[in-house]
């Protein structure tokens, strides 16, 4: 019960200082339509065309606005060394991280939710049918891009370089995340019968469970050293 | 009943050796403060009292646990007020409290959180913003964070620092009723004359050895 408590409150913690300042979600906001403005400039395309290369351009946009929200989420709590105060606590290490996870998890899918209908408009995609399918993608690779990201936010806070660090160390061990979400998307907006692109959403859910599970038991030696 | 047990502790940062071979025992209900220069490790032995940093060797037992083996169960009883104020700019003071408090499994009720606030002479602030606060009000606030966690260990690291004299007074009086609960306090300090009215003993850190000090010798001014 405590466990679970721990986690509520850090992810309300996270949100309810996000709402108040709106540092991070403003700047992955901003970063993400410059990326959406330069793409639709650059390529004029048909909606075949657009379908085809639309999921790399929409999970590049996704995954560097997720590491500016994930960047910030360990180092905020450098401010009044609040770090300090979360590793000298009783709570659960593991219960701390998860409810940065959740909070993470929250600030990304809100920008995509944001950002995807103006993809749509600006690459004039018609995604109705296939919406169901895209939100599941979308959370399953958010969240394992969440797990991960905030893992490498915790191991890096102490470095000098941690905004550089952070994208060095998360991209190579993304890299299967950001495979099978850009494969899984490209079947859904091609509007490729489930069965095809199955594989890869399964890849995503392996992908979450086994690095929520790892990321749990090692989060507590780098909070812990 | 001794509460913090120290036994040949030193701490190392590569090639600089910040405390050496350090031996103490502070009881239960004991205040000790601690004095040394800037730079003597003061900062750095609260730090590995309050299970932040690992003795580079030695032993330290709080409650009778081994503060090393059993962080989380010591944890549970320690508090440390730092340099940093450990509260949030962007959440009010009731906010922070509440946090701070689920964080040790602690759900006070409003009307303690009130108590608490007013206590330390902030209770008119309870709804505003950290970030609005001076550091002497932050000072005040991390006081009532304490009062509410009840530790049975208690580390301040210049607890005066930022306070003004009413702030002074209110801090002593604090420590003097966990005192009285049967809590022990460390404390780091250069304020001799607070907290010569606290403190029950006291020790001199210098080049990494912890000397006792009598009161006679708080009076003195050459103390290191």
């Amino acid at each position: 019960m405590i466990f679970f408590n721990v986690i509520r409150v850090v992810a309300w913690k996270d949100l309810l200082c996000e709402m108040r300042s709106r540092e991070t979600i403003s700047s992955m906001f901003f970063f993400a339509l410059i990326v959406i403005l330069v793409f639709s400039f650059s390529f004029s395309m048909d909606q075949q065309a657009a379908r085809e290369l639309i999921a790399g351009i929409l999970w590049v946009a996704f995954a560097f606005t997720g590491i500016i929200g994930l960047g910030k989420s360990f180092s905020a709590e450098l401010q009044n060394d609040c770090l300090e105060y979360l590793q000298m606590s009783p709570a659960p290490k593991g219960a701390i991280y998860l409810g940065k996870v959740a909070a993470n998890l929250l600030f990304i899918v809100t920008a995509e939710v944001i950002l995807f209908p103006m993809f749509v408009i600006f690459f004039n995609l018609d995604v109705v049918e296939d919406l169901p399918v895209l939100l599941l993608i979308f959370f399953l690779a958010t969240l394992g891009l969440s797990t991960v990201g905030t893992l490498f936010s915790a191991m890096t806070v102490q470095i000098r370089a941690r905004e550089v660090m952070l994208p060095i160390l998360l991209l190579p061990l993304a890299v299967p995340v950001m495979i099978a979400a850009v494969e899984a998307t490209r079947g859904a907006l091609n509007g490729n019968p489930l069965a095809l692109y199955r594989h890869w959403i399964e890849l995503l859910v392996v992908f979450d469970v086994v690095f929520t599970v790892v990321s749990f038991w090692v989060v507590e030696l780098i909070l812990d050293s | 009943m001794v509460a913090i047990r120290g036994l040949h502790i030193s701490k190392s940062y590569g090639h600089y050796r910040i405390l050496e071979d350090l031996s103490f025992e502070i009881a239960a209900g004991e205040c000790y403060a601690l004095f040394g220069p800037n730079g003597a490790g003061k900062t750095t032995l609260l730090r590995i009292l309050a299970t932040l940093h690992r003795p580079s060797a030695g032993r330290l037992e709080i409650l009778g646990r081994d503060a090393i083996q059993e962080r989380e169960v010591v944890r549970e009883a320690l508090l440390l007020l730092a340099h940093g104020s450990h509260l949030y700019d962007e959440l009010n003071a009731v906010e922070n409290l509440s946090f701070a408090m689920a964080l040790r499994a602690a759900s006070p009720t409003d009307r303690e959180v009130k108590v608490a606030l007013d206590q330390v002479g902030i209770g008119a602030f309870a709804e505003l913003k950290v970030r609005y606060f001076s550091a002497g009000m932050k000072k005040r606030l991390a006081m009532a964070k304490a009062i509410l966690a009840h530790p049975k260990v208690l580390l301040l690291d210049e607890p005066y620092t930022s306070l003004d004299e009413t702030g002074m007074v209110i801090m002593n009086r604090y420590i003097q009723a966990l005192l009285k609960e049967g809590a022990s306090v460390v404390m780091a300090t250069h304020d001799r004359i607070k907290s010569a009215e606290v403190a029950d003993r006291a020790g001199v850190l210098t080049h990494g050895v912890l000397r006792p000090l009598t009161r006679e010798d708080l009076k003195t001014c050459d103390l290191f």
